[in-house]
């Protein structure tokens, strides 16, 4: 006896909602035996995370603000899926967005605070649409696999940062602290409400826009065309170089400016964690979307809270890494279960393998 | 001096001493990625793995007092994590992908979670290095190639058997033919699935072994970021090395001389800030893959034919 994936006739109805909730209940379960392991108790935690991202409208608007930037990786990696791309490198995009804007910031200093956040916010998307343009166009023009290549430039992306901060832009008023400078206080993004700042309109807009060009415009259906077929697209005479082009580029774009909003809306200055793992979490995001523009946001919110949550349990001696773990733990018990919807499990009889090594007689 | 040119004698020597200590490390795991892929199982999740074998291993190593109890335990650990990969790539027939992607996630923060308590720990255990008599006298060679750590020779043996059972027996046979045409080694009476579980796990006991590398012998010690995207590094080397096991071996130590040189910039006078130096394995990696493709391209693919590809004997 032995298990063996079937195929359902058809999958089972409402099945990825229900994927999510399994999913996501098997991840707290995984979490909660590491937590045991850990000598801390997880019911403990798990309120705690809950009061501290969705406890009153006050910790629900931290949350909110934690999901914009997940939701703009998220969208970065999403975009460039949906042409089958990886784009691996939301988080280098997301520094040197940040960067840029951090230099903007500092040849801006006398300007007005509506056109310097403005200048900043704009550049930070050219800063990630720049730092997608290398890996877009090797893989356009000469086929070098994009998954390695944005990932390295993240690599090199928190050097610079760590470069421009120990030398260039060493704050000069820093008292020997290895820091950027601070930036202009007009530069900070206005609220909207309690702790969230106006970065969550910005980040609505652009899900919207983005998410209806891909689902609504001609230019959205050659990429998925061209997604599920490349010899398909060529035929149809859509040009495979520079979709791949514009796609990973405008990929860079948005997680660029996820970079400027946090830099804005956030941080005080410039620092090498600005982007905060955000590209990578950005993936798990995208990948529990299904990449899909719609369903980003929502997760966005989800994984937003996971790491506010995360940050809050600190206070009780547990290891923040726990909400690193459970995001992991959740793509993972999402994965499964979305397998489980459109295959069912069945015990086969040992026929099967007899079968086969009857076979394996046959062929000597 | 040497022919009349003055050049820092022993800072050259050093270079090339941690090239070869970096090299091994990064060969460990990208050898055992070459396994999984030749068995057609992309994981992505090296840098996970490698972080978990770090971790691992230092603190196995500090309880029982003994960096070899240490080594075993990442090579467990390491090979336990990849499991988890060939559950969802291989068995469920996930994207392999997301799966790998995931892995490497979930192996960094729960090695991040695990070496809380350890960070900044004194590594009272490490391996201490070889001693191979009058041959690690020698002058130049002795330092460089005859007074490694024992993880060094070990990731040398590593490579000698794997060239061989890949390419020399049956069950190396085996294992390419499920990397390069599923069906055909099902229909040869082969367990497709036992096949790349195998492959994956001793991928990520590889892995684990080159983390272990760096926690007990190169920087002893648990800190976070220890692996700093060195697995990523290792998933790069593969394709460097058109999946074959001696040419990653060449990659390897032009790799590690790449890790080596950005903490000796002083000691060779180069220009530049060594952050900006800190810069060049990974602009090394994006280099190569582009003039590797340059000129690969009209040549057929070195790839293995059913890398990535799930394979479900139902649904052939």
């Amino acid at each position: 006896m032995r298990p063996v994936l079937v195929r359902r006739e058809a999958p089972v109805r409402g099945g990825q909602p229900l994927a999510f909730a399994v999913g996501l209940l098997v991840a707290l379960l995984f979490g909660s035996v590491l937590l045991l392991v850990a000598g801390d108790s997880p019911m403990e935690v798990y309120r705690r995370m809950l009061s501290a991202s969705f406890g009153d409208m006050e910790a629900f608007s931290v949350t909110l603000n934690r999901a914009i930037p997940l939701a703009l990786a998220g969208l970065a990696v999403a975009i460039a899926a949906t042409m089958g791309l990886w784009n691996i490198g939301a988080e280098g995009q997301i520094l040197f967005g940040a960067t840029t804007a951090a230099g903007i910031a500092q040849i801006g200093e006398g300007w007005s605070g509506p056109v310097l956040i403005i200048a900043m916010i704009v550049g930070a998307s050219i800063g990630g649409a720049v730092w997608a343009l290398g890996p877009a166009a090797a893989k356009a023009y000469v086929g070098v696999n994009e998954i390695i290549t944005t990932l390295m430039l993240n690599e090199i992306a928190i050097r610079l940062v760590r470069y421009l901060i120990n030398g260039p832009w060493k704050d000069p008023e820093g008292f020997g602290f290895v820091q950027a400078p601070a930036l202009p206080g007009q530069s900070l993004l206005p609220d909207l409400f309690q702790r969230t700042h106006i970065g969550l309109l910005i980040a609505i807009g652009v899900l919207a826009v983005v998410g209806l060009m891909v689902s609504r415009s001609s230019w959205g259906y050659e990429l998925r065309v061209a997604g599920s077929s490349g010899a398909t697209a060529t035929y149809a005479g859509i040009s495979l170089k520079r979709k791949i082009l514009t796609v990973l580029v405008l990929a860079g774009a948005v997680a660029g400016l996820a970079g400027g909003i946090e830099l804005t809306g956030n941080a005080t200055r410039l620092t090498e964690t600005i982007s905060n793992y955000y590209g990578y979490s950005g993936i798990i995001v995208a990948a529990l979307a299904l990449m899909r523009p719609s369903g980003v946001a929502a997760v966005a919110v989800l994984f937003g809270a996971v790491q506010v949550g995360g940050q809050s349990i600190k206070a009780i001696g547990v290891s923040d890494a726990v909400s690193t773990v459970l995001q992991a733990l959740i793509l993972f018990g999402v994965i499964a279960a979305g397998v489980l919807i459109v295959y069912r499990v069945e015990l086969a009889e040992a026929a099967a393998r007899g079968a086969r090594s009857e076979r394996r007689v046959r062929s000597r | 001096m040497i022919l009349g040119l003055t050049f820092p004698e022993t800072a050259l020597i050093g270079l090339l001493f941690a090239a070869i200590q970096f090299g091994a490390m990064i060969y460990l795991a990208s050898l055992g990625e070459v396994v999984a892929e030749r068995a057609g199982v992309l994981n992505l999740g090296v840098e996970g793995m490698m972080s978990m074998g770090a971790i691992g291993g230092f603190v196995f190593a500090i309880e029982t007092g003994s960096p070899w109890l240490g080594l075993i335990a990442a090579a467990v650990i390491g090979g336990l994590v990849a499991l988890v990969h060939g559950l969802f790539a291989v068995v469920l027939g996930a994207n392999q992908v997301v799966s790998g992607l995931a892995l490497t996630i979930f192996g960094v923060g729960l090695s991040n979670f695990w070496g809380t308590d350890y960070e900044g720990v004194r590594p009272e255990v490490q391996f201490v290095d070889v001693d191979w008599g009058p041959l690690s006298d020698v002058a130049w060679i002795g330092r460089i190639f005859f007074q490694q750590s024992p993880l060094a020779y070990l990731a040398v043996v590593l490579g000698l058997v794997t060239w061989f059972v890949l390419n020399r027996t049956r069950g190396g046979l085996a294992l390419r033919a499920a990397g390069e045409s599923a069906a055909t080694a099902d229909a040869a009476g082969h367990s497709v699935v036992g096949l790349r579980l195998f492959a994956v796990v001793v991928g990520g006991a590889f892995a684990g072994i080159g983390g272990a590398y760096l926690s007990l012998s190169i920087s002893p010690g648990w800190t976070v970021g220890v692996v700093a995207g060195r697995g990523w590094i290792a998933v790069a080397l593969v394709i460097f090395g058109a999946w074959k096991v001696r040419r990653v071996a060449v990659g390897a130590f032009l790799f590690g001389l790449a890790m080596a040189l950005p903490n000796r910039t002083e000691s060779f006078d180069l220009p530049w800030d060594p952050i900006l130096w800190s810069m060049l394995p990974y602009v090394l990696t994006i280099a190569v893959m582009i003039a590797g493709a340059l000129v690969l391209r009209n040549r057929p693919p070195a790839a293995p034919a059913a890398l990535g590809l799930p394979f479900r004997r139902e649904e052939r």
